[in-house]
């Protein structure tokens, strides 16, 4: 499977108006499916939702599918390399445990699954959000202290 | 900073047996700790082992207690009661995947709020003493006279913090401080603080205070995950008059905004009015003015 193969699929189910299609090949998982409605919040959907997001087959409960990292649009070679990390709720996000602290990661932090990447802030519940990879962060897509909604994307890491 | 572990004291021990048909599974194991760093890392340290939901970390005293933001929570010896609680998904202990999503809204989203008020619950049962709820949790005791420095004295302060991976909540902790004497708090913030002997101008027994709260918590844990989030909203919204009509300070998307609250709505939001239209504030420090 190489990524005009990947852009077949996506083709098709574009044609075929598909909401949601898998295909396991020689161990590689892709998982293609367009926007569900946002199951939990009644908080505005994210200004730009992708139409189609090709998810990585991630460890989890079946049901939580709603946020399956996108591979980030970025370089063609590297796009299915890249895992985004997106908020799972409403909040404010932290990069560091407290004002003035170093932030837990940066661009180019090698970073561990299970390994606490930011804190979004929602009812004054600290939600210390843990990377599912591990990988190398390769994008901080929002700055320090500012409003998340659910959805919005954090980081790209480049999983090993 | 050494985490000093001992025996559960015997009125803790006693305290607990007396409400033992009320904490359904809650307290049934207490860690105690004569000095501990801040009780929510070692309960965060017990999550991660697997321990159940209802596990308590209780202190004497802390030499890291702390609040939003890394902020101190003064936690000396003989001052409060320091306590932290294990929450789960419920049956994520069993390995039942889908219903880690039970505890991921919008149960989570009033789970602090649900503790704020079993907090308060649990001190009116123990000493009689009503303490309101300032949005989202701030156990806070208003000031009769209008001079005072500031409107409200702080009697207590909670603590959550949840670990998440992906969109599934593995264990939330919350953490309680409940000041008990003045000795909590350093004589700077004696205008903006209180405690309940204060308050109630006599002893009182802070083990009972403290069973009486896990009560409360496990009643309101059951209440969440049972469809009655409606009774949680009830409660805390009697409690929080501040909630309805007051106005407010906080920080808005280009600096800060000011408005007048008007609720809260049913995911525990803060409604504030603000140029003749409804915010919904979920974060951030919202200041009474």
């Amino acid at each position: 499977m190489n990524l005009d193969g990947i852009k077949e699929i996506l083709d098709l189910v574009r044609e075929h108006d598909l909401a949601e299609f898998e295909l396991e090949l020689d161990g590689l998982k892709i998982r293609v499916r367009k926007d569900s409605p946002v199951h939990f919040m009644p908080a505005p959907v994210p200004a730009t939702p992708s139409p189609v997001m090709v998810a990585p087959t991630v460890a989890g409960p079946a049901g939580a599918v709603a946020l399956a990292p996108e591979i980030a649009p970025l370089g063609d070679d590297e796009a299915l390399e890249l895992a985004v990390v997106k908020s799972p709720m409403v909040g404010t996000f932290y990069r560091a445990p407290e004002p003035g602290a170093r932030p837990f990661v940066d661009v180019g932090t090698e970073v561990a699954k299970g390994q606490v990447l930011c804190i979004i802030e929602a009812m004054k519940l600290m939600n210390e959000i843990e990377s599912e990879y591990d990988g190398e962060i390769v994008r901080v897509y929002v700055e320090n202290g500012q409003p998340v909604q659910f959805g919005e994307r954090l980081f790209a890491i480049k999983a090993r | 900073m050494t985490d000093v572990s001992a025996p559960l004291p015997d009125e803790f021990r006693q305290a607990v047996a007396r409400h033992a048909t009320e904490l359904e599974g809650f307290a049934r194991d207490v860690h105690y700790y004569e000095q501990a760093g801040s009780t929510n890392d070692l309960a965060a340290v017990l999550a991660g082992g697997g321990v159940p939901e209802g596990t308590v970390v209780l202190a004497a005293a802390q030499t890291a207690g702390r609040g939003r933001q890394r902020r101190q929570w003064h936690s000396p010896p003989g001052g409060g009661l320091y306590f932290s609680v294990v929450f789960r998904p419920r049956d994520a202990q069993v390995g039942d995947g889908d219903a880690g999503a039970l505890l991921v809204a919008p149960q989570t989203s009033l789970l602090t709020l649900m503790a704020g008020e079993a907090v308060a619950d649990g001190i009116s049962r123990a000493t009689g003493l009503e303490a309101a709820l300032k949005w989202p949790n701030d156990l806070v005791v208003e000031a009769a006279a209008p001079a005072c420095v500031s409107a409200w004295r702080k009697l207590g302060g909670i603590l959550a913090e949840a670990s998440v991976e992906g969109e599934r909540v593995r264990h939330v902790i919350v953490g309680i401080g409940i000041n008990v004497r003045p000795a909590a708090y350093p004589p700077e913030v004696r205008d903006r603080a209180t405690s309940l002997e204060s308050e109630l101008g006599r002893e009182v027994d802070a083990a009972t205070v403290f069973a009486a709260c896990l009560a409360a918590l496990a009643r309101g844990r059951s209440d969440l995950v049972e469809g009655r989030a409606r009774l949680v909203l009830e409660r805390w919204r009697r409690r929080a008059p501040s909630a309805v009509g007051r106005h407010v300070t906080w920080e808005g998307p280009d600096g800060p905004w000011h408005g007048v609250t008007r609720g809260v709505d049913d995911t525990g939001a803060l409604l504030i009015e603000h140029e003749g239209r409804v915010v919904r504030v979920v974060a951030g420090d919202v200041l009474w003015t």
